[in-house]
């Protein structure tokens, strides 16, 4: 699914072993995430926007 | 107490040699109860082995997903397949087992009940998390 977990992370200066720490997940699954390889759980889904300060709708784009 | 202990040791690296240990044991047991005790003890050490790499192996995500220090939600889902594709190969393997046995004119056992009991198994599964939502 297409999702702006790659450019906010940038945005924020982080490494993806950073946000996984913050998450509770591996680096590997934010990688995936953010290659669109893996779809987050919604409790991740809803982590990773309030991590960010926006909407899960903002976050992920189930159309892309 | 005891169950804060057990999610610790399936979540580290020692959780593999924590399954080979007392299965070793078993099959140490099992093996000298049918006078094989010396491929009883062949076949533990092999077991323990193969613990002792997996929990000493440095770090890529398999090694961690499989010895359980390095689990998450997506690693759950790999397991998950790897389960599920799993089962498919050997409920495959148990039907033509089955077939080749009656094909030779035996009676088809212990593939016969295997199977039966894959199946019986697969529909109590279907019916257990459909009832659990």
């Amino acid at each position: 699914m297409k999702n702006l977990v790659r450019t906010l992370r940038l945005q924020r200066g982080l490494a993806q072993g950073q946000l996984a720490e913050a998450m509770g997940v591996s680096r590997q699954t934010i990688n995936s995430i953010e290659t669109e390889r893996y779809t987050p759980s919604l409790p991740l889904a809803i982590a990773l926007a309030r991590y960010f300060g926006v909407t899960v709708e903002e976050m992920f784009d189930d159309q892309g | 107490m005891i169950r804060g202990s057990c999610r610790w040791l399936a979540r580290s690296r020692w959780s593999m040699l924590a399954f080979c240990l007392p299965m070793g044991g078993v099959m140490v047991l099992a093996s000298a109860l049918g006078g094989q005790l010396a491929a009883g003890v062949a076949g533990c050490a092999v077991l323990v082995v193969f613990g002792l790499a997996i929990a000493l192996a440095s770090g890529s995500e398999t090694i961690r997903g499989l010895r359980g220090d390095g689990r998450d939600e997506r690693f759950a889902q790999i397991d998950l397949r790897a389960t599920a594709v799993t089962g498919h190969v050997l409920i495959l393997a148990v039907v033509t087992a089955w077939l080749v046995e009656i094909a030779q004119g035996h009676s088809g056992n212990p593939y016969q009940w295997l199977g039966a009991l894959a199946g019986l198994t697969y529909v109590l599964a279907v019916v257990f998390f459909r009832w659990r939502g």
